[in-house]
Protein backbone atom coordinates (compact mmCIF):
# COMPACT_ATOMS: atom_id res chain seq x y z
CA UNK A 1 0.00 0.00 0.00
CA UNK A 2 1.38 3.42 -0.96
CA UNK A 3 1.29 6.66 0.96
CA UNK A 4 -0.47 9.98 0.50
CA UNK A 5 1.61 13.14 0.21
CA UNK A 6 0.84 14.06 3.82
CA UNK A 7 1.91 10.61 5.03
CA UNK A 8 5.12 10.91 2.99
CA UNK A 9 5.91 14.29 4.51
CA UNK A 10 5.23 13.04 8.04
CA UNK A 11 7.42 9.98 7.35
CA UNK A 12 10.36 11.85 5.83
CA UNK A 13 10.28 14.59 8.48
CA UNK A 14 10.22 12.06 11.31
CA UNK A 15 13.04 9.99 9.83
CA UNK A 16 10.89 7.00 8.93
CA UNK A 17 10.35 5.08 5.72
CA UNK A 18 6.64 4.75 6.29
CA UNK A 19 3.87 6.00 8.55
CA UNK A 20 0.24 4.95 8.84
CA UNK A 21 -2.75 7.07 9.88
CA UNK A 22 -3.16 7.08 13.65
CA UNK A 23 0.56 6.77 14.41
CA UNK A 24 2.09 9.40 16.63
CA UNK A 25 5.30 10.99 15.34
CA UNK A 26 7.58 13.86 16.23
CA UNK A 27 8.46 15.72 13.02
CA UNK A 28 11.11 18.29 12.19
CA UNK A 29 9.57 21.65 11.44
CA UNK A 30 10.77 23.82 8.55
CA UNK A 31 9.42 26.96 10.21
CA UNK A 32 7.50 28.10 13.27
CA UNK A 33 5.39 31.23 12.94
CA UNK A 34 4.10 33.35 15.75
CA UNK A 35 2.60 36.80 15.75
CA UNK A 36 2.08 39.94 17.77
CA UNK A 37 -0.63 39.11 20.26
CA UNK A 38 0.57 35.62 21.18
CA UNK A 39 4.26 35.91 20.37
CA UNK A 40 5.51 37.22 23.70
CA UNK A 41 3.81 34.34 25.51
CA UNK A 42 5.47 31.94 23.05
CA UNK A 43 8.92 33.28 23.81
CA UNK A 44 8.24 33.34 27.57
CA UNK A 45 7.12 29.71 27.44
CA UNK A 46 10.10 28.80 25.27
CA UNK A 47 12.53 30.20 27.85
CA UNK A 48 10.72 28.42 30.66
CA UNK A 49 11.78 25.16 28.98
CA UNK A 50 15.34 25.95 30.04
CA UNK A 51 16.56 27.26 26.69
CA UNK A 52 17.90 30.67 25.74
CA UNK A 53 18.55 30.26 21.99
CA UNK A 54 15.85 29.14 19.55
CA UNK A 55 16.63 25.99 17.55
CA UNK A 56 17.30 28.04 14.41
CA UNK A 57 16.88 31.81 14.33
CA UNK A 58 16.17 31.65 10.57
CA UNK A 59 13.24 29.32 11.13
CA UNK A 60 11.31 31.13 13.84
CA UNK A 61 9.27 33.64 11.89
CA UNK A 62 7.74 36.63 13.66
CA UNK A 63 4.96 38.72 12.16
CA UNK A 64 2.95 41.71 13.35
CA UNK A 65 -0.53 41.34 11.90
CA UNK A 66 -3.41 41.32 14.37
CA UNK A 67 -2.60 44.54 16.23
CA UNK A 68 -0.91 46.80 13.65
CA UNK A 69 -1.01 49.72 13.42
CA UNK A 70 -2.11 49.88 17.06
CA UNK A 71 -5.59 51.40 17.39
CA UNK A 72 -5.31 51.91 21.16
CA UNK A 73 -2.76 52.11 23.97
CA UNK A 74 -3.24 48.52 25.06
CA UNK A 75 -2.24 47.20 21.63
CA UNK A 76 0.59 49.73 21.32
CA UNK A 77 2.06 48.52 24.60
CA UNK A 78 1.63 44.87 23.61
CA UNK A 79 3.45 45.59 20.34
CA UNK A 80 6.31 47.26 22.21
CA UNK A 81 6.74 44.20 24.44
CA UNK A 82 6.56 41.97 21.38
CA UNK A 83 9.27 43.93 19.53
CA UNK A 84 11.50 43.78 22.55
CA UNK A 85 11.23 40.03 22.91
CA UNK A 86 11.82 39.41 19.18
CA UNK A 87 14.94 41.60 19.26
CA UNK A 88 16.20 39.93 22.42
CA UNK A 89 16.15 36.55 20.64
CA UNK A 90 17.91 37.89 17.55
CA UNK A 91 15.25 36.54 15.19
CA UNK A 92 16.30 36.93 11.53
CA UNK A 93 12.88 37.29 9.94
CA UNK A 94 10.71 39.83 11.74
CA UNK A 95 7.93 41.27 9.58
CA UNK A 96 6.95 44.28 11.65
CA UNK A 97 4.81 47.30 10.71
CA UNK A 98 6.20 48.65 7.44
CA UNK A 99 7.18 45.19 6.20
CA UNK A 100 4.14 43.43 7.59
CA UNK A 101 1.36 41.32 6.24
CA UNK A 102 -1.03 38.72 7.49
CA UNK A 103 1.23 36.00 8.87
CA UNK A 104 0.01 33.24 6.55
CA UNK A 105 0.50 35.41 3.48
CA UNK A 106 4.00 36.35 4.67
CA UNK A 107 4.93 32.73 5.37
CA UNK A 108 4.11 31.70 1.80
CA UNK A 109 5.13 34.81 -0.18
CA UNK A 110 8.47 35.07 1.65
CA UNK A 111 9.31 31.42 1.04
CA UNK A 112 9.28 30.17 4.63
CA UNK A 113 6.94 27.32 3.72
CA UNK A 114 8.28 24.65 1.38
CA UNK A 115 7.00 21.58 -0.43
CA UNK A 116 7.58 18.34 1.43
CA UNK A 117 8.18 20.10 4.77
CA UNK A 118 6.13 20.85 7.89
CA UNK A 119 5.43 24.37 9.11
CA UNK A 120 3.37 25.38 12.12
CA UNK A 121 1.90 28.66 13.27
CA UNK A 122 0.03 29.96 16.30
CA UNK A 123 -3.01 30.99 14.30
CA UNK A 124 -5.74 28.72 13.08
CA UNK A 125 -5.40 29.53 9.38
CA UNK A 126 -1.86 28.08 9.18
CA UNK A 127 -3.54 25.40 7.04
CA UNK A 128 -2.92 27.88 4.18
CA UNK A 129 0.63 26.50 3.80
CA UNK A 130 -0.67 23.36 2.11
CA UNK A 131 -1.03 25.46 -1.06
CA UNK A 132 2.65 24.89 -1.87
CA UNK A 133 2.69 21.21 -0.94
CA UNK A 134 3.70 21.63 2.70
CA UNK A 135 1.95 20.28 5.76
CA UNK A 136 0.72 23.49 7.40
CA UNK A 137 -0.77 23.23 10.80
CA UNK A 138 -2.21 25.52 13.42
CA UNK A 139 -1.03 25.04 16.98
CA UNK A 140 -1.22 26.75 20.34
CA UNK A 141 1.63 28.64 21.95
CA UNK A 142 2.77 25.53 23.86
CA UNK A 143 3.51 23.61 20.65
CA UNK A 144 5.18 26.68 19.17
CA UNK A 145 7.35 27.12 22.27
CA UNK A 146 8.36 23.45 22.16
CA UNK A 147 9.19 23.73 18.45
CA UNK A 148 11.23 26.90 19.05
CA UNK A 149 13.27 24.96 21.58
CA UNK A 150 13.58 21.63 19.80
CA UNK A 151 12.72 22.15 16.12
CA UNK A 152 10.07 19.48 16.52
CA UNK A 153 6.32 19.06 16.90
CA UNK A 154 4.22 15.98 17.66
CA UNK A 155 1.52 14.83 15.28
CA UNK A 156 -0.92 12.03 15.00
CA UNK A 157 -0.72 11.03 11.32
CA UNK A 158 -4.13 11.94 9.87
CA UNK A 159 -6.11 9.83 7.45
CA UNK A 160 -6.67 11.49 4.09
CA UNK A 161 -9.78 12.48 2.16
CA UNK A 162 -9.39 13.26 -1.53
CA UNK A 163 -11.23 16.01 -3.37
CA UNK A 164 -10.80 15.39 -7.08
CA UNK A 165 -11.78 18.59 -8.84
CA UNK A 166 -12.48 18.58 -12.56
CA UNK A 167 -13.99 20.89 -15.18
CA UNK A 168 -13.29 24.42 -16.38
CA UNK A 169 -13.41 27.46 -14.15
CA UNK A 170 -16.13 29.77 -15.44
CA UNK A 171 -15.84 33.60 -15.51
CA UNK A 172 -15.99 35.22 -12.04
CA UNK A 173 -15.88 31.84 -10.27
CA UNK A 174 -13.11 31.68 -7.72
CA UNK A 175 -11.41 29.24 -5.36
CA UNK A 176 -13.53 30.80 -2.60
CA UNK A 177 -16.70 29.57 -4.28
CA UNK A 178 -15.28 26.05 -4.26
CA UNK A 179 -14.32 26.42 -0.58
CA UNK A 180 -17.80 27.55 0.38
CA UNK A 181 -19.38 24.89 -1.81
CA UNK A 182 -17.37 22.19 -0.01
CA UNK A 183 -18.32 23.77 3.32
CA UNK A 184 -22.00 23.46 2.44
CA UNK A 185 -21.53 19.94 1.14
CA UNK A 186 -19.50 18.54 4.06
CA UNK A 187 -20.60 20.72 6.99
CA UNK A 188 -18.17 22.09 9.46
CA UNK A 189 -19.12 19.80 12.33
CA UNK A 190 -18.94 16.69 10.29
CA UNK A 191 -16.63 13.89 9.48
CA UNK A 192 -13.65 15.93 8.28
CA UNK A 193 -12.39 16.54 11.82
CA UNK A 194 -8.69 15.54 12.16
CA UNK A 195 -8.44 14.61 8.44
CA UNK A 196 -6.10 15.71 5.69
CA UNK A 197 -7.97 17.16 2.74
CA UNK A 198 -6.02 16.58 -0.45
CA UNK A 199 -7.08 18.62 -3.47
CA UNK A 200 -6.17 17.37 -6.93
CA UNK A 201 -7.41 17.15 -10.50
CA UNK A 202 -7.36 19.36 -13.58
CA UNK A 203 -9.24 22.25 -11.95
CA UNK A 204 -6.67 22.34 -9.13
CA UNK A 205 -3.82 22.24 -11.66
CA UNK A 206 -5.47 25.26 -13.27
CA UNK A 207 -5.61 27.22 -10.01
CA UNK A 208 -2.95 29.81 -9.19
CA UNK A 209 -0.94 29.47 -5.98
CA UNK A 210 -3.14 32.27 -4.59
CA UNK A 211 -6.29 30.26 -5.33
CA UNK A 212 -4.76 27.17 -3.76
CA UNK A 213 -4.02 29.26 -0.66
CA UNK A 214 -7.69 30.24 -0.38
CA UNK A 215 -8.74 26.62 -0.69
CA UNK A 216 -6.25 25.26 1.86
CA UNK A 217 -6.86 28.22 4.19
CA UNK A 218 -10.47 27.31 4.86
CA UNK A 219 -9.83 23.62 5.51
CA UNK A 220 -9.40 24.56 9.16
CA UNK A 221 -12.97 25.80 9.11
CA UNK A 222 -14.05 22.38 7.88
CA UNK A 223 -12.44 20.95 11.01
CA UNK A 224 -9.61 19.34 9.05
CA UNK A 225 -6.08 18.97 10.28
CA UNK A 226 -4.57 20.26 7.04
CA UNK A 227 -5.32 20.86 3.39
CA UNK A 228 -2.75 20.17 0.71
CA UNK A 229 -2.13 20.52 -3.01
CA UNK A 230 0.81 18.52 -4.39
CA UNK A 231 3.54 20.81 -5.74
CA UNK A 232 3.77 21.26 -9.51
CA UNK A 233 5.45 23.51 -12.07
CA UNK A 234 3.45 26.51 -10.80
CA UNK A 235 4.68 25.88 -7.28
CA UNK A 236 8.28 25.67 -8.47
CA UNK A 237 7.90 28.84 -10.50
CA UNK A 238 6.36 30.63 -7.51
CA UNK A 239 9.09 29.53 -5.12
CA UNK A 240 12.23 29.67 -7.24
CA UNK A 241 13.31 33.18 -6.23
CA UNK A 242 11.90 33.30 -2.73
CA UNK A 243 12.42 29.88 -1.11
CA UNK A 244 14.44 30.05 2.10
CA UNK A 245 15.54 26.43 1.81
CA UNK A 246 15.43 23.21 -0.21
CA UNK A 247 12.26 21.38 -0.96
CA UNK A 248 10.96 17.97 -1.99
CA UNK A 249 8.53 17.51 -4.86
CA UNK A 250 6.42 14.79 -3.30
CA UNK A 251 3.16 13.36 -4.62
CA UNK A 252 0.69 10.77 -3.40
CA UNK A 253 1.21 7.22 -4.63
CA UNK A 254 -1.37 5.83 -7.04
CA UNK A 255 -2.22 3.14 -4.51
CA UNK A 256 -2.37 5.49 -1.50
CA UNK A 257 -5.31 4.91 0.78
CA UNK A 258 -8.09 7.49 1.18
CA UNK A 259 -10.90 7.37 3.67
CA UNK A 260 -13.19 8.93 1.07
CA UNK A 261 -12.96 10.45 -2.39
CA UNK A 262 -15.24 13.25 -3.57
CA UNK A 263 -15.60 14.46 -7.14
CA UNK A 264 -16.59 18.02 -7.93
CA UNK A 265 -16.97 19.55 -11.40
CA UNK A 266 -16.25 23.29 -11.24
CA UNK A 267 -17.90 23.86 -14.62
CA UNK A 268 -21.17 23.54 -12.69
CA UNK A 269 -20.08 25.81 -9.86
CA UNK A 270 -21.59 29.27 -9.50
CA UNK A 271 -20.81 32.14 -7.12
CA UNK A 272 -21.54 30.91 -3.61
CA UNK A 273 -22.59 32.70 -0.43
CA UNK A 274 -22.57 31.59 3.23
CA UNK A 275 -25.50 33.02 5.17
CA UNK A 276 -24.93 34.84 8.48
CA UNK A 277 -23.87 32.86 11.59
CA UNK A 278 -23.17 29.48 10.01
CA UNK A 279 -20.31 28.85 7.65
CA UNK A 280 -21.88 25.73 6.22
CA UNK A 281 -25.21 27.36 5.48
CA UNK A 282 -24.28 28.10 1.87
CA UNK A 283 -26.37 28.89 -1.18
CA UNK A 284 -25.77 29.71 -4.84
CA UNK A 285 -25.75 33.50 -5.23
CA UNK A 286 -28.99 33.54 -7.24
CA UNK A 287 -30.91 32.39 -4.14
CA UNK A 288 -29.86 35.48 -2.18
CA UNK A 289 -29.65 38.21 -4.80
CA UNK A 290 -31.30 41.43 -3.76
CA UNK A 291 -30.47 41.16 -0.06
CA UNK A 292 -29.25 44.53 1.14
CA UNK A 293 -26.06 45.20 3.10
CA UNK A 294 -24.21 48.29 4.25
CA UNK A 295 -20.62 47.16 4.73
CA UNK A 296 -18.29 45.40 2.33
CA UNK A 297 -14.98 43.89 3.37
CA UNK A 298 -12.28 42.27 1.26
CA UNK A 299 -8.96 41.28 2.79
CA UNK A 300 -7.79 38.53 5.22
CA UNK A 301 -5.58 35.49 4.78
CA UNK A 302 -8.41 34.00 2.72
CA UNK A 303 -8.94 36.64 0.06
CA UNK A 304 -6.58 39.60 0.32
CA UNK A 305 -4.24 38.63 -2.51
CA UNK A 306 -3.40 40.27 -5.85
CA UNK A 307 -5.80 38.20 -7.96
CA UNK A 308 -8.61 39.05 -5.52
CA UNK A 309 -7.94 42.77 -5.91
CA UNK A 310 -7.53 42.32 -9.69
CA UNK A 311 -10.99 40.83 -10.16
CA UNK A 312 -12.49 43.56 -7.99
CA UNK A 313 -10.77 46.25 -10.06
CA UNK A 314 -12.02 44.57 -13.22
CA UNK A 315 -15.59 44.67 -11.93
CA UNK A 316 -15.42 48.17 -10.43
CA UNK A 317 -13.59 49.80 -13.37
CA UNK A 318 -15.56 52.95 -14.28
CA UNK A 319 -18.29 52.04 -11.82
CA UNK A 320 -19.29 53.45 -8.45
CA UNK A 321 -19.85 51.73 -5.14
CA UNK A 322 -23.38 52.42 -3.88
CA UNK A 323 -23.60 55.38 -1.50
CA UNK A 324 -25.13 53.23 1.25
CA UNK A 325 -22.15 50.85 1.24
CA UNK A 326 -18.87 51.39 3.07
CA UNK A 327 -16.21 49.23 1.47
CA UNK A 328 -12.89 48.47 3.12
CA UNK A 329 -10.19 46.68 1.13
CA UNK A 330 -7.12 45.39 2.95
CA UNK A 331 -4.25 43.90 0.93
CA UNK A 332 -2.88 40.80 2.66
CA UNK A 333 0.67 42.14 2.85
CA UNK A 334 2.83 45.13 2.00
CA UNK A 335 4.02 43.10 -1.01
CA UNK A 336 0.47 42.63 -2.27
CA UNK A 337 -0.27 46.31 -1.53
CA UNK A 338 2.67 47.46 -3.64
CA UNK A 339 1.86 45.14 -6.54
CA UNK A 340 -1.78 46.21 -6.51
CA UNK A 341 -0.69 49.84 -6.44
CA UNK A 342 1.66 49.37 -9.39
CA UNK A 343 -0.95 47.45 -11.35
CA UNK A 344 -3.43 50.31 -10.88
CA UNK A 345 -5.97 48.16 -9.04
CA UNK A 346 -5.96 50.34 -5.95
CA UNK A 347 -6.49 53.45 -8.03
CA UNK A 348 -9.52 51.85 -9.66
CA UNK A 349 -10.91 50.78 -6.29
CA UNK A 350 -10.37 54.22 -4.76
CA UNK A 351 -12.03 55.91 -7.72
CA UNK A 352 -14.99 53.57 -7.24
CA UNK A 353 -15.30 54.68 -3.63
CA UNK A 354 -13.45 52.01 -1.63
CA UNK A 355 -11.26 52.72 1.40
CA UNK A 356 -7.88 50.98 1.33
CA UNK A 357 -6.51 50.01 4.73
CA UNK A 358 -2.99 49.09 5.88
CA UNK A 359 -2.23 45.36 5.57
CA UNK A 360 -3.32 43.54 8.74
CA UNK A 361 -5.97 41.06 9.85
CA UNK A 362 -8.17 44.18 10.08
CA UNK A 363 -11.78 43.54 11.09
CA UNK A 364 -11.70 39.81 10.38
CA UNK A 365 -11.19 38.87 14.02
CA UNK A 366 -13.30 41.76 15.27
CA UNK A 367 -10.47 43.30 17.26
CA UNK A 368 -9.02 45.79 14.79
CA UNK A 369 -9.98 48.34 12.15
CA UNK A 370 -13.35 48.31 10.47
CA UNK A 371 -15.25 46.30 13.08
CA UNK A 372 -18.99 45.78 12.74
CA UNK A 373 -21.47 47.62 14.96
CA UNK A 374 -25.08 46.93 15.92
CA UNK A 375 -27.33 46.49 12.92
CA UNK A 376 -24.52 46.22 10.38
CA UNK A 377 -24.96 43.77 7.55
CA UNK A 378 -21.54 42.90 6.20
CA UNK A 379 -20.76 41.27 2.88
CA UNK A 380 -17.28 39.86 3.46
CA UNK A 381 -14.70 37.89 1.53
CA UNK A 382 -13.24 36.66 4.85
CA UNK A 383 -13.44 33.24 6.43
CA UNK A 384 -15.76 33.29 9.43
CA UNK A 385 -19.24 34.62 9.99
CA UNK A 386 -20.35 33.50 13.41
CA UNK A 387 -22.16 36.00 15.63
CA UNK A 388 -19.79 38.63 16.92
CA UNK A 389 -16.89 37.54 14.74
CA UNK A 390 -16.32 41.01 13.30
CA UNK A 391 -17.44 42.94 16.36
CA UNK A 392 -21.08 43.35 17.40
CA UNK A 393 -23.18 40.27 18.08
CA UNK A 394 -25.99 42.28 16.53
CA UNK A 395 -24.34 42.38 13.13
CA UNK A 396 -24.83 39.89 10.31
CA UNK A 397 -22.00 38.61 8.13
CA UNK A 398 -22.42 37.05 4.70
CA UNK A 399 -19.31 35.37 3.28
CA UNK A 400 -18.55 35.17 -0.40
CA UNK A 401 -15.88 35.75 -3.05
CA UNK A 402 -14.21 39.10 -3.84
CA UNK A 403 -16.02 39.07 -7.21
CA UNK A 404 -19.44 38.87 -5.56
CA UNK A 405 -18.49 41.57 -3.02
CA UNK A 406 -17.37 43.91 -5.79
CA UNK A 407 -20.43 43.35 -8.00
CA UNK A 408 -22.81 43.63 -5.05
CA UNK A 409 -21.22 46.84 -3.76
CA UNK A 410 -22.33 48.63 -6.92
CA UNK A 411 -25.98 48.06 -6.06
CA UNK A 412 -25.90 47.78 -2.28
CA UNK A 413 -27.54 44.39 -2.57
CA UNK A 414 -26.20 40.92 -3.25
CA UNK A 415 -25.59 40.65 -6.97
CA UNK A 416 -24.39 37.89 -9.27
CA UNK A 417 -21.24 39.22 -10.99
CA UNK A 418 -22.16 37.24 -14.13
CA UNK A 419 -25.21 39.45 -14.64
CA UNK A 420 -23.43 42.82 -14.71
CA UNK B 1 -10.86 8.19 39.90
CA UNK B 2 -12.42 11.62 39.41
CA UNK B 3 -15.89 12.37 40.77
CA UNK B 4 -18.09 15.43 40.53
CA UNK B 5 -21.05 17.08 38.86
CA UNK B 6 -21.36 17.82 35.17
CA UNK B 7 -22.65 20.58 32.95
CA UNK B 8 -24.31 19.28 29.78
CA UNK B 9 -24.21 21.38 26.64
CA UNK B 10 -27.51 21.82 24.84
CA UNK B 11 -25.89 23.03 21.61
CA UNK B 12 -22.51 23.27 19.87
CA UNK B 13 -19.95 24.76 22.22
CA UNK B 14 -17.59 26.96 20.26
CA UNK B 15 -14.10 28.00 21.36
CA UNK B 16 -14.85 31.67 20.74
CA UNK B 17 -17.80 31.43 23.10
CA UNK B 18 -15.78 29.64 25.79
CA UNK B 19 -13.39 32.61 25.71
CA UNK B 20 -15.06 35.65 24.16
CA UNK B 21 -13.19 38.05 21.86
CA UNK B 22 -12.54 40.59 24.57
CA UNK B 23 -10.16 38.19 26.33
CA UNK B 24 -8.28 36.75 23.33
CA UNK B 25 -5.47 39.22 23.87
CA UNK B 26 -5.27 38.56 27.65
CA UNK B 27 -2.39 36.61 29.16
CA UNK B 28 -2.87 32.83 29.36
CA UNK B 29 -3.51 32.21 33.03
CA UNK B 30 -5.75 29.60 34.63
CA UNK B 31 -7.08 31.88 37.35
CA UNK B 32 -7.58 34.94 35.12
CA UNK B 33 -9.04 33.00 32.17
CA UNK B 34 -11.41 31.11 34.48
CA UNK B 35 -13.17 34.30 35.59
CA UNK B 36 -14.97 34.76 32.28
CA UNK B 37 -14.70 31.26 30.84
CA UNK B 38 -17.89 30.09 29.05
CA UNK B 39 -19.23 33.68 29.12
CA UNK B 40 -20.43 33.41 25.54
CA UNK B 41 -21.89 29.93 25.84
CA UNK B 42 -24.81 30.71 28.11
CA UNK B 43 -26.29 33.89 29.54
CA UNK B 44 -26.02 32.44 33.09
CA UNK B 45 -22.25 32.25 32.73
CA UNK B 46 -21.90 35.79 31.43
CA UNK B 47 -20.76 37.30 34.74
CA UNK B 48 -17.53 37.18 36.68
CA UNK B 49 -16.89 33.60 37.84
CA UNK B 50 -20.32 32.75 36.43
CA UNK B 51 -19.29 29.29 35.26
CA UNK B 52 -16.64 28.67 37.90
CA UNK B 53 -19.03 29.30 40.80
CA UNK B 54 -21.28 26.46 39.58
CA UNK B 55 -18.52 24.10 40.71
CA UNK B 56 -18.76 21.61 37.87
CA UNK B 57 -16.03 18.98 37.52
CA UNK B 58 -17.03 17.74 34.06
CA UNK B 59 -18.46 19.06 30.81
CA UNK B 60 -20.54 16.76 28.64
CA UNK B 61 -21.03 17.83 25.02
CA UNK B 62 -21.97 16.67 21.53
CA UNK B 63 -20.02 17.10 18.31
CA UNK B 64 -17.07 19.35 17.66
CA UNK B 65 -16.57 20.61 21.22
CA UNK B 66 -14.58 23.88 21.21
CA UNK B 67 -14.86 24.16 17.44
CA UNK B 68 -15.16 27.09 15.07
CA UNK B 69 -11.42 27.76 14.89
CA UNK B 70 -9.22 29.54 17.45
CA UNK B 71 -6.01 27.90 18.57
CA UNK B 72 -5.80 30.05 21.73
CA UNK B 73 -4.91 28.16 24.89
CA UNK B 74 -6.97 30.50 27.06
CA UNK B 75 -9.83 28.08 26.34
CA UNK B 76 -8.15 25.15 28.11
CA UNK B 77 -6.53 27.28 30.81
CA UNK B 78 -9.91 28.85 31.59
CA UNK B 79 -11.72 25.51 31.85
CA UNK B 80 -9.00 24.06 34.09
CA UNK B 81 -9.00 27.18 36.23
CA UNK B 82 -12.75 26.80 36.67
CA UNK B 83 -12.26 23.30 38.09
CA UNK B 84 -13.02 21.20 35.01
CA UNK B 85 -11.11 17.92 35.22
CA UNK B 86 -12.38 16.20 32.07
CA UNK B 87 -14.60 16.90 29.07
CA UNK B 88 -16.65 14.10 27.51
CA UNK B 89 -17.96 14.66 24.00
CA UNK B 90 -18.99 12.89 20.83
CA UNK B 91 -16.11 14.66 19.04
CA UNK B 92 -13.67 17.49 19.62
CA UNK B 93 -12.38 20.26 17.39
CA UNK B 94 -8.77 19.47 16.66
CA UNK B 95 -7.12 22.75 17.69
CA UNK B 96 -8.42 22.56 21.24
CA UNK B 97 -8.14 18.76 21.34
CA UNK B 98 -4.43 19.28 20.81
CA UNK B 99 -4.21 22.06 23.39
CA UNK B 100 -6.06 19.89 25.92
CA UNK B 101 -3.53 17.08 25.43
CA UNK B 102 -0.70 19.58 25.84
CA UNK B 103 -2.20 20.82 29.12
CA UNK B 104 -3.04 17.35 30.41
CA UNK B 105 -6.79 18.01 30.52
CA UNK B 106 -8.59 14.82 29.46
CA UNK B 107 -10.77 15.41 26.37
CA UNK B 108 -12.51 12.06 26.21
CA UNK B 109 -14.45 10.86 23.20
CA UNK B 110 -17.58 8.93 24.12
CA UNK B 111 -20.39 8.43 21.60
CA UNK B 112 -23.90 9.49 22.67
CA UNK B 113 -22.96 10.42 26.24
CA UNK B 114 -24.46 13.88 25.78
CA UNK B 115 -27.93 12.53 25.13
CA UNK B 116 -28.05 10.57 28.38
CA UNK B 117 -26.72 12.99 30.98
CA UNK B 118 -28.39 16.00 32.61
CA UNK B 119 -26.72 19.07 34.03
CA UNK B 120 -26.04 18.49 37.72
CA UNK B 121 -25.71 14.70 37.45
CA UNK B 122 -22.84 13.22 39.43
CA UNK B 123 -20.32 11.41 37.26
CA UNK B 124 -17.31 9.30 38.06
CA UNK B 125 -14.47 8.86 35.57
CA UNK B 126 -11.80 6.20 35.79
CA UNK B 127 -8.85 7.28 33.59
CA UNK B 128 -7.38 3.76 33.76
CA UNK B 129 -10.35 1.93 32.29
CA UNK B 130 -11.91 4.85 30.44
CA UNK B 131 -15.27 4.06 32.04
CA UNK B 132 -17.54 7.00 32.80
CA UNK B 133 -20.31 6.28 35.32
CA UNK B 134 -23.35 8.47 35.77
CA UNK B 135 -24.08 7.82 39.45
CA UNK B 136 -27.26 9.92 39.43
CA UNK B 137 -28.85 7.81 36.72
CA UNK B 138 -27.00 4.53 37.22
CA UNK B 139 -25.59 4.56 33.70
CA UNK B 140 -22.18 3.63 32.40
CA UNK B 141 -20.35 4.75 29.24
CA UNK B 142 -17.24 3.54 27.51
CA UNK B 143 -14.74 5.92 25.98
CA UNK B 144 -12.05 5.72 23.33
CA UNK B 145 -8.78 4.73 25.05
CA UNK B 146 -6.11 7.37 25.47
CA UNK B 147 -2.83 6.69 23.56
CA UNK B 148 0.28 6.17 25.76
CA UNK B 149 1.87 9.47 24.68
CA UNK B 150 -1.19 11.39 25.84
CA UNK B 151 -1.08 9.67 29.23
CA UNK B 152 2.66 10.35 29.56
CA UNK B 153 2.12 14.04 28.84
CA UNK B 154 -0.74 14.18 31.34
CA UNK B 155 1.34 12.42 33.99
CA UNK B 156 4.15 14.93 33.45
CA UNK B 157 1.63 17.72 34.06
CA UNK B 158 1.49 18.84 30.43
CA UNK B 159 3.74 19.08 27.37
CA UNK B 160 5.81 21.94 28.80
CA UNK B 161 6.88 19.83 31.77
CA UNK B 162 7.29 16.75 29.59
CA UNK B 163 9.70 18.58 27.25
CA UNK B 164 11.40 20.51 30.05
CA UNK B 165 12.30 17.25 31.79
CA UNK B 166 13.67 15.80 28.54
CA UNK B 167 15.75 18.90 27.88
CA UNK B 168 17.07 18.95 31.46
CA UNK B 169 18.11 15.30 31.18
CA UNK B 170 19.56 15.82 27.70
CA UNK B 171 17.19 13.22 26.26
CA UNK B 172 16.12 13.27 22.62
CA UNK B 173 12.52 14.06 21.76
CA UNK B 174 10.59 11.72 19.51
Amino acid sequence: MGMTITEKIMASQSGRDKVRPGELVWVDVESVMTMDYLGKTCFDKFRSLGKTDVFDKNKVICVSDHLVPPPNQKFATMLNEWREVVKAHDITYFYDLGRQGIAHQIMVEQGHVLPGKVSIGTDSHANTYGAVGAVGNAVGVTDAAVAMATGKAWFRVPSSVKFHITGEWQPYIMAKDLSLHIMGMMHWNGHLIYKTLEFCGPAIDALSVAGRMTLCNMTVDLGAKNGIVAPDVKTQEYLKDIAKGDWDMLASDDDAEYEAVYEIDVSQLGPTVALPDKLDDTLPVEKVTGRKFNKAFVGTCTNGRLEDLAIMADILQDRQIHRDVNMIVVPASQGVYLEALRAGYLETLILAGAAIDTPSCAACAGIHTGVAGDGDIVLSAGNRNMKGRMGSKNAEIYLTSPAVVAASAIYGEITDPRTL
Amino acid sequence: MIKGTCWVADDYVMAYNIIVQEYWTSPIDKLENSKWVMAGVHEDFNKENGFKDCGYTFIVAGHNFAGGGKSIEHVIAGLMGAGIQAVFATSFARLQFRNAINYGLPFITSPDIDKKCKTGDTLEYDPESGIIKNLSQDLSFESIPTPPFVSEVAQAGGLMNYVKEKIAKGEAIG
